[in-house]
């Protein structure tokens, strides 16, 4: 592990953990500086200590690179300011949990779509590995090719084994991240059997193999996992796409929770699965998006000026 | 096979049940010294002996143990077979002079089995036939022609009825069989079964007719094999054996461009019992390091008994290695996906599998689960215009559904115990039964994709028609969930 020379942090400036107990500048605009300039100094800190930054500069990204490097992201504007610069972490763990018992199949389907932007991330050519669990396959049944390819995933690039026990299922999966030949591996999971160690170990694994891991859980959780960004997923009614009210374009509330270096939100989308580009559309009618409770700063920063009032 | 044994000094028989009541299958020396015979009744040896042992005889667990028998003597000739209920076989061709000559093995073979409890007797020739006959009716140790002549004509593996009418014609020994004519010997034992030919029997005794001798585990020719000073029992030990033995394996295999489709790895234990940890692989590699992440694991579960003071590794099925180049065209390595395939084959038992297409309408057959590498079978997809579920159940799950007669959308689902309000609704699409695939009681379906208020997808089908003649009313099926 690489150590970059850097002063304590105590040295320069007011303590990190008590900054009201230190001498503060009276001028009010100077002390909100000061503040400001401990958060980013304390931001740096944290991502070095988190080896997401090489250098010491934070990378800085020109407009042109941005958009040629390879992103994993929703191709929407509304969800993509939300997640880090670099996209979705391509080599990282990620949680997808239903939020209700009837939710699972959506789930499902929303971590296809999530996948199928992983498979199209410019130079990919790896497939990709669905390791289910047994007991699963019996309550919501089996993976069904046809519909998979309906969804917009060649076949071709989509494997699938069945494990019987949830231990058999985290062996494999860690196999299978660190193996490098696949693009994302997806994995039923119960929340009873992730721990942090698991999950640790999984995401160690990812970043090993350079793969994608997405852990498709079968009930709602909250409980503490390492992945980078968690997801939760409950069905929307579809818009009917003709008069005839036939089912239209699988329609999800996602709900963005946790996201590093990202802020969480909640969006309802569309997969536009019949057309022959498969991709996502925010739900019309609600394409600001709904805000996420507890979010003060992107209330604040959405909050869009009252017009000024003009007499006449 | 290792039950205990009763004393050597007491008279002891297995016994079987017979056609008329239970009868002597086996005895022990003791048993003999009091006149006891095989295949005696065993009321009648109870009067002539009242405190005789006996034990039921289990002809399937002598199979066993015979089996297990063949593979210890693996010790002194690859090629051992079983022969019959009570011996074994083993092609010794050029091998005596490792263990001091023919007496010399063979006394060690009857010294090393009569330790772990087993009598046996050995002989040695240059046929089965005669081999069998030595072993059987001569003094131990015989050999040559003469002692050969000597032996009754029971030796020669013929059955009761054949070698009594040889008695009744005053032919007693073998020898006296070998001065006949050919022709007169032809024309009277021209039985069906080779137990009733007297003259292929006598010639196969003397070598005139091959005869084969299949062995149980055929010999591989690449094997890496290390017999060890002390035995060892830590993991750590038998890693490092392990490491070695597969460098070795592989560097045998490079060379002859040979990649091992299934291994096998024995270890041999110090008190004769041998463990036995199969791999196998689903394409021909000589990657030392892959095949050791193969056999590792299996080490863990091992029991290691008192230690192991040998271990063999053999390929047992080998194929050509193709030379290839990967990694500069694309960024795929086949050969990392089949690596990843075999370890989670051999550790969980269970293999990466791709779905595969098939021209069916019928949605339970229009997929089939195939090897993730057999990419050169898969048809272009079969694809269909109409709706397909992500999650497709194996058996369809009834349900209760209300819905216009005779073919109106759903309105209302009640599946699991739980009634759902269906709000949209696409269908029916109609698929009929394969009537050429023989499949009796089969009926139309009507296929509905639909949504309940909460936007949760079903896709359920009406098994039959309303309307039909002599049928029962259609029932309705859960048959698959969108996401």
């Amino acid at each position: 592990m690489r150590h970059h020379p850097m002063p304590p942090p105590a040295a320069a400036g007011p303590g990190i953990f008590a900054p009201r107990l230190s001498p503060l500048p009276q001028d009010h605009l100077d002390e909100r500086q000061q503040a400001k300039h401990l958060v980013a100094r304390l931001r740096d800190h944290i991502s070095r200590i988190e080896g997401r930054i090489e250098k010491h500069q934070p990378p800085i990204y020109s407009r042109s690179e941005r958009r040629s490097a390879p992103r994993w992201c929703f191709g929407l504007e509304t969800i993509d300011r939300n997640l880090p610069e670099t996209g979705l972490a391509r080599a990282g763990l990620h949680d997808i949990a239903p939020l209700k018992y009837g939710d699972n199949a959506a789930a499902m389907a929303f971590a296809l779509a999530l996948a199928h932007g992983r498979l199209h991330v410019a130079g990919e050519k790896r497939p990709l590995l669905w390791c289910r669990i047994e007991t699963e396959v019996r309550e919501h049944g089996s993976l069904y090719g046809h519909g998979i390819e309906t969804l917009g995933l060649p076949r071709q690039r989509f494997l699938t084994v069945t494990l019987r026990k949830p231990i058999s299922l985290y062996w494999t999966l860690e196999e299978a991240l660190k193996s490098g030949c696949l693009a994302a591996v997806i994995g039923d999971a119960a929340p009873q059997h992730e721990t942090l160690t698991t999950t640790r170990r999984l995401s160690l694994a990812a970043a090993e193999g350079k793969s994608a891991g997405l852990l498709v859980f079968i009930q709602n959780y909250q409980g503490p996992t390492s992945s980078s960004s968690r997801w939760q997923v409950s069905t929307a009614p579809s818009q009917a796409s003709s008069p005839d009210k036939s089912p239209g374009n699988p329609s999800w509330q996602i709900t963005l929770s946790r996201i590093r270096s990202g802020k969480p939100g909640q969006w309802t989308v569309n997969w536009q699965k019949h057309h022959a580009t498969h991709h996502f559309t925010l739900a019309p009618g609600l394409s600001g998006g709904t805000l996420y409770p507890g979010t003060p700063e992107i209330a604040g920063s959405r909050t869009t000026p009252e017009p000024a009032l003009r007499a006449g | 096979m290792r039950a205990p044994a009763p004393p050597q000094s007491l008279p002891f028989a297995l016994v079987e049940s017979g056609a008329k009541g239970l009868r002597l299958s086996a005895i022990n020396a003791a048993a003999r010294n009091f006149g006891l015979m095989r295949g005696q009744r065993l009321a009648d040896a109870r009067a002539a002996v009242p405190d005789l042992l006996t034990e039921q005889h289990e002809p399937e667990k002598d199979v066993t143990s015979l089996l297990g028998l063949c593979r210890w003597m693996e010790r002194y000739s690859p090629w051992v077979a079983p022969d019959g209920r009570d011996g074994i076989l083993l092609d010794v061709t050029g091998i005596p002079h490792l263990f001091g000559g023919e007496t010399a093995m063979q006394k060690d073979m009857q010294n090393k089995l009569m330790a772990y409890g087993f009598s046996c007797r050995p002989g040695l020739a240059e046929t089965i036939g005669a081999a069998w006959a030595l072993a059987r009716y001569a003094t131990p140790f015989s050999t040559g022609d003469e002692s050969l002549k000597a032996l009754p004509i029971e030796a020669l593996r013929i059955d009761t009825d054949a070698a009594r009418t040889l008695r009744r014609l005053g032919l007693k020994t073998i020898g006296s069989l070998l001065s006949l004519p050919r022709a007169s010997l032809a024309r009277r034992f021209r039985g069906e079964s080779i137990d009733e030919n007297v003259l292929l029997r006598l010639d196969e005794l003397q070598g005139h007719r091959h005869e084969a001798l299949n062995a149980v585990n055929p010999p591989s020719s690449f094997m890496a094999h290390r017999a060890l000073m002390e035995p060892v029992i830590t993991h750590e030990g038998l890693q490092t054996i392990l490491q070695s033995l597969t460098q070795n394996l592989c560097h045998d295999l490079e060379a002859k461009r040979q990649g091992a489709l299934r291994l096998i790895l024995k270890l041999f234990r110090s008190d004769g019992t041998r463990a036995q940890l199969p791999a196998g692989l689903s394409a021909p590699s000589n990657n030392a390091g892959h095949i050791l992440r193969l056999l590792t694991p299996k080490l863990d579960s091992l029991d290691a008994g008192f230690g192991i003071d040998a271990m063999t590794l053999e390929a047992r099925e080998t194929a050509p290695m193709p030379q290839q180049q990967y990694g500069f065209t694309d960024g795929v390595n086949p050969k990392n996906l089949t690596e990843l395939n075999d370890r989670v084959m051999n550790r969980q038992d269970q293999p990466l599998t791709r779905l595969q297409a098939v021209a069916s309408h019928v949605p339970e057959r229009a997929e089939m689960v195939a090897g993730f590498n057999e990419t050169s079978q898969i048809p272009p997809s079969y694809p269909t215009q109409n709706h397909r579920p992500l999650l497709i159940f194996e058996r369809p799950e009834p349900a209760s559904v209300i819905a216009a007669v005779p073919d109106g959308p759903p309105m209302r689902l009640t599946w699991r115990r739980v009634t759902r309000r269906i709000v949209k609704s696409r269908g029916p699409e109609r698929i009929a039964p394969e009537w050429w695939k023989l499949a009796s009681g089969e009926r139309p379906r009507d296929y509905y994709a639909i949504e309940d208020d909460q936007g949760r997808r079903y896709w359920l089908y009406r098994d039959g028609l309303y309307g039909e003649e002599n049928q029962t009313p259609p029932k309705w099926f859960v048959h698959g969930l969108s996401g």
